[in-house]
């Protein structure tokens, strides 16, 4: 029990040692040698949080609380379920990915990025870790500053812009969040995950009624906007478009996830049964695919076709979010999984795009497939895997995701969310056609392929995605053996 | 009976003075409005017992909010006309007493129709707020420590000066 | 008239701030005023919490989170006036009308 303890500590102690490394030992050294110090740190993430999922399991655990400082006992302020190790395994992915990126496109500013890398770390590990609502909306609050200075560091005019526009948004939604916790805080009297519950709602007078509702509108509203859903997500695509492809490739691979996300499931799985939120989340879940598919197929910009398909997943994770069965949150939590693997690949294609050619705009590009095989194979297999043919990892998510849907009672919904995956796959084979196939313009007729720690995250991404994608119904049959699902 | 008064009279002063720091023309006598919201907000807070709150809301917000605020006013100095010209706040402030009133009223008109009541004052729990800030909720400090690192993160980051900028 | 004590016209006056919060942060043009609206929203919820401590008598609780809400706020209005002085260097003014580069 010790050594569990110890290694889930260390989600947090790592990040905290680092940091203080980065900072005491001197500046040329570590800058030379940054990649090494961050890659090591995502990979010891990844590891462990497969190796707590495996002692769990051993020790039959289902849940595991746990504290790291002095404290009183019987008030552990930590907590691990299954659910929060799928997502610190994906945290660790998708900053080992941005790491390997940022080794070629980060030059100046080395260690301000390992800075507020490690703080980015520490908000999302806080955030999935704790067992209280208000400490989830202080991490959420550090999330949020991280990654507004990560989009503004490199201080050009549309950094700042995607940056400041960007942080009014969502200071927005941090109020709305703040204003719905203190109505909540008004009928209970804390705001731990043990005193909140379903039976809130009941037993009170019409006015802490209306508040408690209008605190779950305004909480939802809050945690739907860091998201990036439809209709709060104009942020999104200017905000990806104007970061440091390394960036990118955080915000979209996990950050939206952690701060949306995850609270979103947070809510549904404290205020399980009220079927407003049920309802609400399956609108804007179904708005958002659809509206985002729209909107990406008008774009002309690399990274801002695929911030705009970030919209149209993250709808699908709330419609399988929405049908409040197991079946659903299974599927919600797969397509987490799934979209941080292609996104992150389409992302690294776009870096090593902008390395070789220097520009992001489709229409300046064009027959690049033989010139960069590694980048078109890659790109080739993550759009497959978006569109959901099988036997990619996007297949069995989406799968999963439709299915709920069609067991719990909205076949429309599933049928609206089956047909939306015409339109993801239109907008991204126009994007590969245009990019990778057709004729190559004369002043592109010298790129070679990109090099280095990119090829090799391209390579590594793509792997992971077709393993993921064969073994997973061995996946599905291993939790359904441990009664998971 | 005489703190409902103080209580009544601050809550007016303090939709007041938010009312005007948010439609005021010049952005100095805004941050001393906001100020003056501040220290007003603190004084209610005293009166409903949080004292230590009320503390920190007039030495943090009335005092390093609005220093902040205001070497940022001056280190983005404009003229005084080219704020006019620019920023037409009579123009687009002015529908905001108009919006407060009929919000107000709606609030009203719900209230009574409703019997709209609150509870009761409930018991004091037996935390003194010194267990409870640093025994309970240590997690918050965590988080506050790493909100205030990224602020100096952030700082050196975004003004420090960098020749090769154009 | 038994229903308005103090507490409902606290909520109401609560209510009002945020709506002013609010309307100040979506119409304005000038960067530095949305931080006043950061700021005024932000002590409506103040009074919330205040308010929800007192009415269940966790007042300890309700002053842990205020103090915490307010550290993190002035975090905010500190990067917030950061960008805003970039920006005022690159630009020669603080209108948001400026800020047009990111388009579609």
């Amino acid at each position: 029990m010790n050594y569990l303890n110890s290694v889930a500590a260390s989600f947090i102690l790592l990040p905290v040692a680092v940091l203080l490394i980065n900072n005491i030992l001197p500046k040329q050294f570590v800058e030379k040698r940054f990649q090494y110090l961050t890659g090591a740190v995502a990979l010891c993430q990844m590891a462990a949080a497969l190796s707590v999922f495996f002692m769990m399991d051993h020790a039959g655990l289902r849940t595991y609380n746990f504290t790291i400082f002095r404290n009183l006992p019987g008030s552990e302020l930590f907590g691990i379920h299954p659910v929060s190790l799928v997502f610190l395994f994906c945290i660790g992915m998708v900053s080992l990915v941005s790491v390997m990126v940022a080794n070629r496109t980060v030059d100046a500013k080395k260690s301000a990025y390992v800075n507020l890398l490690m703080t980015l770390l520490i908000g999302m590990n806080g955030m999935t870790l704790v067992n209280d609502f208000f400490s989830l909306y202080v991490f959420l609050d550090v999330v949020g500053l991280s990654s507004f200075v990560l989009i503004a560091m490199f201080r050009s005019r549309r950094a700042l812009e995607g940056s400041i526009k960007y942080l009014i948004i969502s200071e927005l939604a941090t109020v709305f969040i703040l204003t719905g916790l203190s109505f909540i805080f008004m009928k209970t009297g804390s705001l731990s995950y043990k005193d909140i519950g379903s039976a809130v709602l009941t037993g009170s007078s019409t006015m802490q009624t209306v508040l408690l509702y209008a605190s779950l509108i305004l909480i939802t509203a809050g945690f739907c906007v860091k998201a990036g859903a439809v209709p709060f997500h104009s942020w999104l695509p200017d905000a990806h478009q104007s970061a440091d492809t390394s960036v990118s490739i955080l915000l979209s691979g996990i950050v939206i996830k952690i701060a949306g996300v995850y609270g979103l499931f947070v809510l549904v799985d404290l205020f399980k049964g009220v079927k407003a939120l049920q309802v609400s989340l399956a609108a804007i879940g179904i708005l958002s695919v659809v509206a985002g598919a729209l909107l990406a197929l008008r774009q002309t910009h690399f990274k801002r076709i695929i911030a705009y398909s970030s919209v149209s997943q993250i709808g699908y994770i709330l419609l399988g979010l929405s049908t409040g069965t197991t079946l659903g949150l299974i599927g919600s939590v797969a397509h987490v999984f799934s979209h941080a693997a292609f996104k992150t690949t389409l992302f690294t294609n776009a870096a090593a795009v902008h390395e070789q050619t220097g520009t992001l705009e489709i229409d300046e590009m064009g027959g690049l497939q033989s010139r960069m095989p590694v980048t078109a194979f890659s790109s080739a297999i993550a759009t497959l895997s978006t569109a959901g043919i099988p036997p990619f990892a996007g297949f069995w998510s989406k799968l999963l995701i439709i299915m709920a849907l069609w067991t719990s009672g909205s076949a429309v919904l599933g049928g609206f969310a089956l047909c939306a995956s015409i339109l993801t796959a239109a907008y991204l084979l126009r994007l590969q056609k245009k990019v990778f196939f057709g004729k190559t313009p004369e002043h592109l007729a010298s790129v070679t392929e990109v090099t280095g720690s990119v090829r090799l995250t391209e390579i590594l991404l793509t792997a992971v995605t077709s393993i993921v994608g064969v073994f997973f119904p061995f996946i599905l049959l291993y939790l359904q053996s441990k009664g998971l699902i | 009976m005489f703190m409902d008064i103080i209580i009544y009279i601050s809550l007016a002063f303090l939709l007041f003075f938010c009312l005007m720091a948010v439609m005021s023309h010049s952005m100095l006598r805004s941050a001393i409005y906001l100020a003056l919201a501040s220290a007003t907000l603190s004084v209610i807070l005293y009166m409903l017992g949080a004292v230590w709150a009320a503390v920190i809301e007039v030495s943090a917000c009335s005092g390093l909010v609005t220093v902040i605020f205001i070497s940022s006013i001056s280190l983005s100095k404009m003229g005084k006309e080219d704020v006019q010209k620019l920023f037409a706040t009579k123009k687009q402030m002015g529908l905001l007493p108009v919006l407060l009133v009929f919000v107000g009223i709606a609030l009203v008109i719900l209230a009574v129709s409703h019997g709209f009541t609150l509870p009761s004052v409930a018991q004091e729990a037996a935390d003194t707020f010194r267990t409870v800030f640093w025994d309970t909720r240590q997690l918050d400090i965590l988080g506050q420590i790493a909100a205030v690192l990224v602020g100096g993160i952030a700082v050196s980051v975004l003004l420090r000066k960098d020749e090769s900028e154009k | 008239m038994q229903i308005f004590n103090f507490e409902t016209v606290m909520l109401f006056v609560g209510i009002l701030m945020i709506t002013a919060g609010f309307y100040c942060m979506i119409r304005t043009y000038h960067m530095l005023k949305i931080i006043i609206g950061i700021e005024v929203s932000i002590k409506a919820a103040t009074l919330f919490f205040t308010l929800a401590g007192y009415l269940n008598g966790h007042i300890g609780l309700a002053q842990a989170f205020v103090i915490t809400a307010i550290v993190l706020e002035v975090i905010v209005v500190v990067v917030f006036g950061g960008v805003t002085i970039r920006l005022y260097q690159k630009y020669g003014n603080v209108d948001i009308r400026n800020l047009t580069r990111l388009k579609g």
